[in-house]
């Protein structure tokens, strides 16, 4: 009996290691979070008030915290189709037979690896009055003010964009792989029996890279509800809260203002929801 | 993948393939073009002359390194012993590294902030190296699970019947065909910590400890922003990641797909 229990453990051990970090660092992390989350405290004064689920109650009144969590369902429906779309595309275009397909993969993938810090001071100019896109407007007297990072109406979608320019790298490098898992004679039998191009992408290989497919989604709502550093870099989450996210405004009120137990309302907040989320897709994932 | 027949679709596929390519190079032809602006290469002159580059760079790569090395070690062990070993209550544990994965970093300021200044840890390498690979680790699990699973299990057995112990099965048949995937987790991990933002800036309070991705601000504030010098600083911190990826590009390639695929 003891034998086979030690059999039936014996990987404990091995991923013991892994989870005490873990452990210490975030699940820690999280308890004080949830403990703080009722307190109200300025991280300063060496006396913590307990205020109950004062700070819960605030949020919900909260019009920030609304506009948050709308730029971030926003955010993530276009952000999950358009980058997903372009990654397939770009997938099977480079499974087919096309030129330098080296080079068109780095080129997609690069901005991936980018810093979005190394990246923010070239957004904020490019999408400037003194940047490129400016002197290609001009250059085709087409009467364009390229200001959209200023103005509420825009800037959010021009974040998107960004975004979309760092992460198509991360969908193309999965579908892709997902691709070359496809069963090749079965496309060429339907190719040759008529079905065109754009007819076996839609009905055979997406179908077939749903996998892939649900991963990212997953990915995508964690993502979206983590959302910090290109806001935070780029916009600063303005103009008026246009561009604001949970994460930049759990930021702007623990960090900034000292508003440390709403804060962490705020993010027990985020965490529920990205839990929440993850756990929806991987459901969704084992469904079928 | 695609059937292309005439020589005229498959010219309109490359011409196809190379717009939808051009966007991904125009930031990157932006951010080149404008550090060469006003006094053209002089500009990297300057920030290269202020002499605080390689100390950021010094910085980032003992921060990257410490984190590559806790992920690595930390989730070989633990992938391997998610995928080939018997553990009691696995789906717990699997559901507890799930919930890691979704935490955003931000949530872990107030946390460690505090507790970091109690420990003394605050303002020293440990305290981003710590958290960044905490962060990490749940993905980079994942991803070796997923990889392992794939590996026969009576490879492990072959070994075990010519009285391999798990620890030398683990060492010698496992961890050699583990390299695609350990590219990949490092890769990711490099990227993940080199890019850090918020940790570095929040948690290294001391100039001679930042890491290159506040390189900006410090011209911001150095060269009373100067687009130009400061572009020229993000060129120079680009360059060696874009060198480090195309030096491991098909190794994580093939890492991401056997790790991703399930």
């Amino acid at each position: 009996m003891k034998k086979k229990l030690s059999i039936r453990n014996n990987g404990m051990i091995w991923i013991l290691p892994a989870f005490l970090f873990l452990i210490i660092m975030i699940y820690y992390s999280i308890f004080f979070t949830f403990n703080l989350s009722t307190m109200d405290w300025d991280g300063l004064s060496p006396t913590m008030e307990r205020v109950g689920f004062a700070n819960y109650t605030k949020m919900f009144k909260d019009m920030v915290f609304w506009k948050a969590i709308k730029n971030t369902i926003v955010y993530f429906a276009i952000t999950f189709v358009v980058q997903n779309f372009l990654g397939f595309v770009f997938a099977a275009i480079l499974h087919s037979d096309v030129k330098l397909p080296t080079v068109h993969k780095c080129l997609i993938f690069i901005p991936t690896i980018l810093a979005p810090a190394t990246m923010a001071p070239v957004f904020r100019l490019m999408f400037s009055p003194q940047g490129m896109l400016q002197k290609f407007f001009d250059f085709v007297h087409i009467p364009i003010t390229v200001d959209w990072l200023s103005k509420p109406q825009t800037a959010l979608y021009v974040l998107m964009a960004i975004v979309v320019w760092e992460f198509t790298g991360m969908s193309f490098i999965l579908y892709y792989a997902a691709m070359s898992q496809i069963d090749k004679e079965m496309l060429e039998a339907a190719q040759i029996d008529g079905a065109g191009n754009i007819r076996t992408l839609w009905t055979m290989v997406f179908p077939g890279c749903k996998g892939t497919t649900v991963s990212l989604a997953m990915l995508g709502v964690i993502g979206a509800l983590k959302t910090f550093d290109i806001p935070y870099l780029i916009t600063t989450g303005g103009p008026d809260h246009a561009t604001e996210f949970l994460g930049t405004y759990i930021y702007r009120q623990g960090i900034r203002q000292s508003h440390l137990g709403y804060a962490a309302a705020l993010s027990v907040m985020l965490l529920v929801m990205a839990v929440v989320g993850a756990f929806l897709t991987n459901k969704a994932n084992k469904g079928d | 993948m695609l059937r292309i027949k005439s020589k005229r679709k498959k010219i309109l596929l490359q011409i196809l393939l190379f717009v939808m390519t051009l966007p991904y190079l125009l930031p990157l032809l932006q951010m080149f073009l404008g550090s060469l602006g006003g006094r053209g290469f002089y500009n990297y002159a300057a920030v290269w002359n202020t002499g605080v580059v390689p100390t950021y760079f010094r910085n980032s790569i003992i921060i990257s390194a410490g984190v590559i090395f806790i992920v690595y070690v930390l989730s070989m062990t633990a992938g391997f012993g998610f995928a080939k070993l018997n553990i009691l209550g696995k789906e717990a544990f699997f559901w507890l590294i799930l919930v890691a994965l979704t935490l955003p970093e931000v949530i872990l300021l107030t946390p460690l902030f505090v507790t970091f200044q109690r420990m003394h840890l605050f303002s020293t390498f440990f305290s981003v190296i710590f958290p960044l690979a905490a962060l990490q680790l749940p993905f980079t699990i994942l991803l070796i699970r997923n990889f392992d699973a794939g590996i026969p299990s009576e490879l492990m057995e072959a070994a075990k019947i010519d009285g391999a112990t798990t620890t030398q099965a683990f060492l010698h048949v496992i961890l050699p065909l583990t390299k695609p995937i350990g590219s990949a987790v490092a890769m990711l991990t490099l990227i993940n910590s080199w890019n850090s933002y918020l940790l570095p800036l929040l948690f290294l309070q001391k100039p001679s400890m930042q890491t290159v991705t506040l390189l900006p601000q410090y011209f911001q504030g150095e060269f009373t922003n100067d687009q130009t010098k400061i572009l020229a600083a993000a060129v120079l911190t680009a360059i060696p990641e874009i060198v480090a990826y195309l030096c491991m590009q098909k190794n994580f390639e093939r890492g991401m797909s056997a790790g991703a695929l399930k």
